[in-house]
């Protein structure tokens, strides 16, 4: 069974902005990655799906629960990264993350220190004051503290530097290997690429494809096989950028970047 | 049906204002009826006698000659209803609009909790406060007219006006109540959780200013609060003070349903 369910979800707010008939399945344990420029209908799919907008057409399910009218049964077991993050500016970080688990009820085995010890957190402080990554990281503890089985992810590591963008892609990765279902949102074909299993990519409000990692990958990245003079260069050239060496022969990829991905599919040469 | 954690952390926010107006109130009540002397009456008249409109555009009249009469002219016509009204306003506006307008909604929504519950909680705080904004005026009143004129002043009387008063004050509240869960923007939810009882309020004063702007009475709901009325026990001003009450539990389920109902783009 499919444990995230959107069909023909439509939610139209004029002038070409909106979700039209968007689509997506989610099997438990998948982790799927939700890929599109600002303003595709990336967080609008999202707020169906938290109960935090009705459709206007088409339906959301989560575990068999309409997410509209279940929404409270549904966050029972469920994680959430806002992609704009706004918490009780009143409030220290450590209060903050006391209050939303005594909210949610969250009770014992809370992963709470663990989570701040993963991401090297020091709470302590108004929120007010903290700076971006701060809040995202806040953010990211109060989603997985209550170790929930499905996670819905909203652009979660923006704001983060490189090493803890790592750390939360190497989180990602020990969920979906304990069968949590994941769907993360995200601008960056790298970080999806990394952790998902499948990406589906939406622009304009429109699901413009739905494929595996892997299939994404071939169709989009192209390699090169460069011989050098040594196999001592070939070395040095693999570690350069990112290649395999064997002998003299090194063969590198070339990424494209999620721009040029999207050319492909409105350039009108879409390479079956 | 209340989420005790969300409920705790409301009130700590009401607190810091309770504080103050329970002050500014202390302040105003404790002046007020020490003034309370039959020979000032004299010179509260003369007053009266030379500016006539401003002294009744607050509600203050002649011929409040009862500890009870003085009170209601001079309490129960300004302090008593600003003050707590500002309080409604301000937490009305705090309680559920601005959290859906700084998106910190999101925290109260992702999580096992039904938004009936976020809603009767946030609701609850309101008529909390309120109710312990009146409950702490009656004990003061009660007891400086205890000290100062001992016997003067009928608890029983003071009571059934004071219930009047949260009758009224539930009433204020369910409005700004309503526009804080209709509006997800605090601009317009304090425009109308302000401007309409404020409007009103103005209302009330020009009605009472003259003979003439009499008719403006039946446009301000501060007219089913008859506090004379109360006091001498018409049945009017019973009816008044039910129908406020009536309004507010409407006004109040209305801004619940609404909340439940509405899209929340946070």
């Amino acid at each position: 069974m499919h444990v995230i369910n959107i069909q023909n979800l439509t939610r139209d707010y004029g002038a070409g902005k909106g979700i039209f008939d968007v689509s997506i399945q989610v099997r438990k344990g998948e982790a799927f990655g939700f890929l599109g420029p600002n303003g595709a209908g990336k967080t609008t799919t999202i707020r169906h799906l938290m109960g935090f907008i009705r459709p206007e057409a088409g339906y959301c399910q989560i575990s068999g629960l309409d997410c509209w009218k279940n929404r409270d049964e549904i966050q029972k077991r469920l994680g959430y990264i806002p992609g704009e993050i706004s918490f009780f500016d009143d409030m220290g970080g450590k209060k903050f993350l006391k209050f939303v688990s005594d909210y949610r009820n969250a009770g014992k085995g809370s992963r709470m220190q663990e989570m701040l010890e993963r991401f090297a957190l020091d709470p302590k402080g108004k929120i007010k004051k903290m700076s971006k990554g701060m809040k995202q990281k806040i953010g990211i503890v109060a989603a997985f503290m209550h170790d929930p089985d499905i996670l819905i992810l909203d652009e979660p590591t923006s704001g983060l530097d490189p090493l803890m963008q790592n750390r939360f892609i190497e989180l990602i990765a020990e969920e979906k290997k304990k069968g949590k279902t994941i769907l993360l949102s995200s601008h960056m074909f790298e970080e999806v690429e990394r952790t998902c299993d499948r990406i589906g990519i939406i622009r304009s409000g429109k699901l413009v494809t739905v494929d595996a990692v892997e299939t994404l990958r071939e169709r989009h990245m192209h390699t090169y096989t460069v011989r050098l003079d040594s196999p001592k260069l070939a070395a040095d050239f693999a570690r350069d950028f990112d290649g395999t060496c064997d002998g003299n022969l090194v063969t590198v990829a070339a990424k494209q970047s999620l721009e040029a991905i999207f050319m492909n599919y409105y350039g009108g040469k879409e390479n079956a | 049906m209340l989420n005790m954690t969300l409920y705790k952390r409301e009130m700590k926010g009401s607190l810091k204002m309770l504080i103050i107006f329970a002050a500014i109130i202390s302040m105003y009540v404790s002046i007020i009826i020490s003034m309370y002397d039959p020979e000032m009456m004299a010179t509260l008249d003369s007053f009266y006698e030379v500016m006539p409109e401003v002294m009744a555009s607050v509600g203050m009249c002649t011929g409040a000659t009862s500890l009870i009469g003085f009170m209601i002219s001079y309490l129960y016509g300004f302090i008593l209803l600003i003050f707590p009204m500002v309080f409604c306003i301000l937490r009305g506006n705090g309680l559920i609009a601005k959290y859906a307008d700084k998106g910190s909604m999101v925290t109260l929504l992702a999580a096992p909790v039904k938004r009936r519950t976020v809603a009767v909680t946030q609701m609850s705080v309101l008529i909390s406060g309120i109710l312990l904004l009146l409950a702490y005026t009656t004990g003061l009143e009660a007891a400086i007219a205890g000290t100062s004129f001992p016997g003067e002043l009928a608890i029983w009387e003071l009571l059934k006006l004071n219930g009047a008063l949260l009758c009224l004050h539930l009433f204020i509240g369910s409005i700004c109540f309503l526009s804080s869960c209709v509006f997800s923007d605090t601009k317009y939810s304090v425009a109308f959780g302000a401007g309409i009882p404020a409007l009103m309020y103005v209302l009330q004063m020009l009605a009472n200013a003259g003979e003439k702007a009499d008719v403006i009475r039946y446009f301000t709901f501060f007219t089913f609060f008859d506090a004379n009325g109360i006091a001498a026990n018409e049945g009017s001003a019973v009816i008044g003070t039910l129908a406020l009450l009536l309004c507010a539990i409407a006004l109040y389920t209305t801004g619940i349903t609404v909340f439940c109902r509405k899209d929340l783009h946070i």
